[in-house]
C-alpha cells in the first residue's frame, strides 16, 4: 500500500496538532526553554543579575564535583529519599488496608484527618513545626519531659544528629495522606470477586494480603515508589522553612545547596547563578537516571 | 409578647460624638493634618504629580519598620498615594532583592543586600540618582555631617544614588542583660566593662539560679551572621584592629592589609562562646532560632544575657515595657584594655531608588523631609539608638533617655572612623563586585565549631583566614584582568593611628 507523504499526514491530522499546540507552547516556554537556558548558564561565570557573563566551558561542573559540600548535599538528598520513601510506602499501605475496609464506619473521617496535612501549605507547616520542636516550650519537648522520656529538652532542629531525622519525620507526616490515597486507589481496583473467592478457598488475614492482594497491586507499587522517590528529592520549601539547611549544612540537601549558591547568602557578596545551574543540571541528570532505572524496573515487573 | 427595643446611649458614645463634633467645628481654623496624626508633614517644595500611585518600600525593618508604619500612612494620605511597606530581616532582603532586581519587580525604594557593592548597582543600571527628585539637593546634602555622603560609597559620577538618614556609629553585639538575673548572680555590668571570665561566671550563676527555668546566655544561632558579628566585634575589643562592612573591609587589619581571622583575639572570642556552651550556660535550642526569636525570649525570662544590637531597646520597650534590662559595652578578654571599634565613613541604612520606579518624586519628597532636622527628630524619637539619626543636633533635641541615650553615649565613646579602601581607590569597588566569600565562611565555621561538627578552633580559623586571603587575592587578580588599577597595597594604611579617627586629611597623606 502506498504510504501518504508526511505533509499529507500532518495536514490530515491538523486538528490534532492544533489542539496539541497550546500545550506545546506552554511546555516549550516553561519546561524546555528553562532547561535549555540552565544548560547554557551552567557554562558561564555569571552572578545571574549583572550584565557581565563570561563563558568558562565546563569549569563550573569541574568545581562542583570537586566541592565536598556539593557531594555532602548530594548524598544527603538520597539519605532523605531512602529514609522517607520506604516508611511512607509501608505506612501508607497499612493505613490504606485498614481504611479500605467497608466495615469501618469512620473510615472517611480518618481518611480526611490523614489527608489534611497534604492540603496545608508546606511553608506554613515548616514554620509551625519549628515551634512544635522548639526546645523552649515546644509541645514535642513538653511531652517528652512530662512523660520523663527525657530529662532535658532536645534541640531537634539545632542538633546536627537530630535535625535530618526530624525533618524527614515531618515530611512523612505531611505527605502520608497522598501515599495512602495512591494505595486506596490501587486497592479499589481489586475486584470484590477476588476477596470472595479467596475467602471460599480459606485465604484470610495476612495470607490474603501477601499471596493474593499484594501481587495484584504490585504494578501500582512501582508507580507509587517512583512518584514518591522523585517527590522526596524535591523538598526545598520544607527544609528552607524549617532549617535552611543548617546547622552547619547538616540538613542541606541538593535543592538548598543550589538555592544557596544561586542567591546572596548571609555572608553577602555576589551570587553564582552559573555555578548553581551547573549543580542543578548535574542533579537533574542524576534524578533522571534514577527515574529511568525505576522505569526499567517497572517494565520488567510487568513482564513478570 | 415582643419586648420593645430600648435606645441605649452610653457615656462613651456621647463623648465620642462630642469630640467628633468639636473636631469638625474647629477644622476650619486648625490645619486638618494635625488631626490626621502625630507628624507635621510639610507641603512639598514643588508640586508633585497628581496621578497618585502606589510606592513600594523594602528595608530591614526592626525599629525602622515601627517608625515607617506610623509615618507612611500619614505621608501617603497627605500626598494622595498609597505606600506598601515590607520590613524584613536581612536574611530575607538578601534573597528577595536580588530576585526582584533580576525579574524587574524590585520595590521603588530598597536596601541592597548585605555586602553587595553599590558601585555594581549603579554600573548595572538597577538604581537611579536621587538628584532629580530631592529639591535643592546640594543644599540638602550640605546639612549632613561630613563623611556621610562620599564618592564611591553612595555618590557616583557626581550624583547621589544612595541616601542615608542614619549614622553607622553603633555595634550589634552590646551586652544586653536582665537586671534581675544579673544582680542575683552578683554582677553589675554598669560598674565597668565585664571580662570574659566574668561573663562566663555570671552565665554559670544565672543558669544555676534558673534551675532549668532559665539560662545564662542566648543567641540566635541559626542566623549565622550573629556568630561572625560577635567574634568580629569581640576580637576588635580585644585588640584585633580591623574594618567593618563588606567582604573587602571586614576582618582586615588596615595596618598591614591582612585578614585577622586567625588572630589570638578572634580565637579567644570563639573560645568564650564554646565555653558558654560547655559550661551548660547556653540556652538549649540556640541553634534552631534566629536573632529576633532569641531577642523575644529575653523579656520572657528565658536567659540572662544576649549579645545584640540597640534595636532591641525599641522592640522591648514596645513589647515588654515593664521588663527591667540593662545595656553595656561588649566584654573584654581578661587582663586587657578595651580597644576601639571602627566603622567606615558613610551612613547606614542606605536607600536606593529603583531605576524602574515612577514614584521618584514622592520618594524624593519623603527622603528630603526625613533629612531635615524635624524629620530627623521624628526619626530619633521613635527609633532611638536602634538606628541613630545621622544629624547629631536632631538626636540631642529628640530628648532621648534611658537605655537609648546610654547606648548612644557608649557608641560615641567606643567607636572611631577607620580607613576605607574604597574611599582611597574607587577601583576597590570592582574587587568587591568580583569577590566571593569562601565556603564555609567565618560565620559558618564558628557555627560548625559551636555545634561540634568542626574541631580545633586554631586550625579552623587559620584555614578560614587563608581561604579569605586567597579569595581576596583572586578577586584583586580578576579585577586587574578587567582593567582595574588596584593592588593589595590599597588595603594597607601605614598612617592609621588606631586611637584616632581616619579622616580626609589622612587619605591625602597617603
Amino acid at each position: 500500500m502506498h504510504k501518504k507523504p508526511l505533509s499529507k499526514q500532518i495536514y490530515d491530522a491538523r486538528w490534532c496538532y492544533l489542539f496539541v499546540l497550546p500545550c506545546s507552547i506552554l511546555t516549550g516556554m516553561f519546561v524546555i526553554y528553562p532547561i535549555g537556558m540552565s544548560w547554557y548558564f551552567s557554562l558561564l561565570d555569571w552572578s545571574g543579575f549583572t550584565k557581565e557573563a563570561k563563558f568558562i566551558g565546563l569549569q563550573n561542573y569541574y568545581e562542583a564535583v570537586n566541592d565536598e559540600f556539593f557531594w555532602d548535599a548530594f548524598i544527603r538528598s538520597f539519605i532523605f529519599m531512602f529514609g522517607t520513601v520506604p516508611v511512607k510506602i509501608v505506612l501508607g499501605f497499612i493505613i490504606a488496608v485498614f481504611l479500605n475496609n467497608q466495615v469501618l464506619k469512620l473510615a472517611p473521617f480518618f481518611r480526611t484527618v490523614i489527608f489534611m496535612p497534604v492540603v496545608t501549605a508546606i511553608a506554613i507547616i515548616g514554620i509551625v513545626m519549628t515551634f512544635v520542636f522548639s526546645p523552649f516550650n515546644g509541645p514535642a519537648n513538653k511531652f517528652l519531659m512530662s512523660t520523663n522520656l527525657t530529662s532535658a529538652p532536645i534541640d531537634f532542629l539545632g542538633n546536627p544528629d537530630t535535625v535530618l531525622p526530624t525533618v524527614m519525620g515531618v515530611y512523612v507526616w505531611k505527605w502520608l495522606g497522598i501515599t495512602m490515597m495512591y494505595w486506596l486507589a490501587a486497592l479499589q481496583t481489586v475486584p470484590q470477586d477476588v476477596y470472595d473467592a479467596a475467602k471460599i478457598d480459606g485465604a484470610e488475614g495476612y495470607r490474603l494480603w501477601i499471596h493474593i492482594i499484594l501481587p495484584i497491586v504490585l504494578p501500582f507499587a512501582i508507580v507509587i515508589i517512583l512518584v514518591e522517590a522523585v517527590g522526596a528529592l524535591n523538598v526545598f520549601p520544607l527544609i528552607e522553612t524549617m532549617t535552611a539547611g543548617g546547622p552547619f549544612f547538616s540538613s542541606e540537601v541538593m535543592e538548598i545547596y543550589i538555592f544557596r549558591t544561586a542567591f546572596v547568602t548571609d555572608s553577602g557578596t555576589m551570587p553564582r547563578l552559573g555555578y548553581a545551574c551547573a549543580a542543578g543540571v548535574f542533579w537533574g541528570v542524576a534524578v533522571l537516571f534514577i527515574t529511568v532505572l525505576q522505569g526499567l524496573w517497572m517494565r520488567r515487573t510487568r513482564r513478570i | 409578647m415582643k419586648k420593645k427595643k430600648e435606645l441605649k446611649i452610653s457615656r462613651r458614645t456621647v463623648m465620642k460624638g462630642a469630640l467628633a463634633a468639636g473636631a469638625m467645628m474647629s477644622a476650619g481654623s486648625i490645619p486638618s493634618k494635625l488631626f490626621a496624626g502625630e507628624y507635621n508633614i510639610p507641603d512639598p517644595l514643588k508640586p508633585l504629580p497628581t496621578t497618585g500611585g502606589n510606592m513600594r518600600w523594602i528595608d530591614s525593618g526592626d525599629m525602622k519598620g515601627v517608625f515607617w508604619k506610623k509615618l507612611f500612612p500619614e505621608y501617603a494620605a497627605s500626598r494622595g498615594i498609597t505606600i506598601e511597606y515590607d520590613g524584613l530581616p536581612w536574611k530575607e532582603i538578601n534573597k528577595i532583592v536580588p530576585i526582584a532586581i533580576r525579574n524587574g519587580t524590585v520595590h521603588d525604594v530598597f536596601q541592597l543586600p548585605l555586602g553587595m557593592d553599590p558601585g555594581v548597582a549603579v554600573a548595572e543600571g538597577w538604581v537611579q540618582p536621587w538628584d532629580d527628585y530631592i529639591e535643592s539637593i546640594d543644599e540638602w546634602l550640605a546639612a549632613f555631617p561630613s563623611g556621610v555622603y562620599l564618592p564611591g560609597v553612595n555618590q557616583f559620577n557626581g550624583k547621589t544614588y544612595g541616601t542615608c538618614l542614619t549614622a553607622n556609629k553603633r555595634t550589634g553585639t552590646c551586652l544586653l542583660y536582665s537586671e534581675k538575673y544579673m544582680s542575683e548572680a552578683g554582677y553589675d555590668p554598669q560598674a565597668g566593662r565585664m571580662t570574659y571570665s566574668e561573663i562566663r561566671d555570671a552565665a554559670k550563676k544565672i543558669t544555676k539560679n534558673g534551675n532549668g527555668q532559665y539560662y545564662g546566655w542566648i543567641i540566635g544561632g541559626n542566623q549565622v551572621n550573629r556568630w561572625e558579628d560577635v567574634v568580629h566585634t569581640f576580637g576588635q575589643v580585644g585588640g584585633a584592629h580591623s574594618g567593618r562592612g563588606g567582604f573587602t573591609n571586614r576582618h582586615i587589619n588596615f595596618q598591614n592589609g591582612k585578614f585577622q581571622i586567625a588572630s589570638d583575639q578572634y580565637m579567644e572570642a570563639v573560645e568564650l562562646l564554646l565555653q558558654l556552651k560547655s559550661d551548660g550556660s547556653a540556652f538549649p535550642g540556640v541553634m534552631s532560632m534566629n536573632a529576633p526569636q532569641a531577642r523575644a525570649l529575653m523579656p520572657q525570662g528565658a536567659a540572662g544575657m544576649i549579645f545584640q544590637g540597640p534595636w532591641c531597646i525599641g522592640v522591648w520597650g514596645r513589647d515588654a515595657p515593664n521588663w527591667k534590662y540593662g545595656i553595656a559595652s561588649e566584654p573584654v578578654p581578661d587582663g586587657k584594655e578595651a580597644q576601639p571599634l571602627y566603622i567606615a565613613e558613610g551612613g547606614s541604612n542606605t536607600f536606593w531608588l529603583s531605576a524602574n520606579s515612577t514614584m521618584g518624586p514622592f520618594a524624593g519628597d519623603l527622603i528630603r523631609f526625613m533629612g531635615t532636622e524635624q524629620g530627623q527628630i521624628y526619626w530619633a524619637q521613635t527609633v532611638g539608638a536602634a538606628d541613630p539619626a545621622v544629624n547629631p543636633d536632631a538626636v540631642a533635641k529628640a530628648g532621648l533617655t534611658g537605655p537609648s541615650a546610654q547606648a548612644l553615649s557608649m557608641f560615641a565613646e567606643n567607636i572611631l572612623v577607620g580607613p576605607n579602601p574604597i574611599v582611597r581607590n574607587k577601583d576597590v569597588g570592582i574587587v568587591a563586585a568580583k569577590s566571593r566569600v569562601p565556603d564555609p565562611s567565618l560565620a559558618l565555621v564558628i557555627q560548625g565549631l559551636y555545634t561540634g561538627q568542626l574541631k580545633g578552633v586554631e586550625a579552623q580559623l587559620k584555614d578560614c583566614n587563608q581561604r579569605y586571603e586567597d579569595a581576596l587575592d583572586k578577586a584583586v587578580e580578576e579585577a586587574r584582568a578587567d582593567g582595574a588599577n588596584v593592588t593589595r597595597d590599597d588595603w594597607v594604611f601605614p598612617n592609621w593611628d588606631v586611637y584616632s579617627n581616619y579622616g580626609a586629611e589622612k587619605y591625602q597623606e597617603l
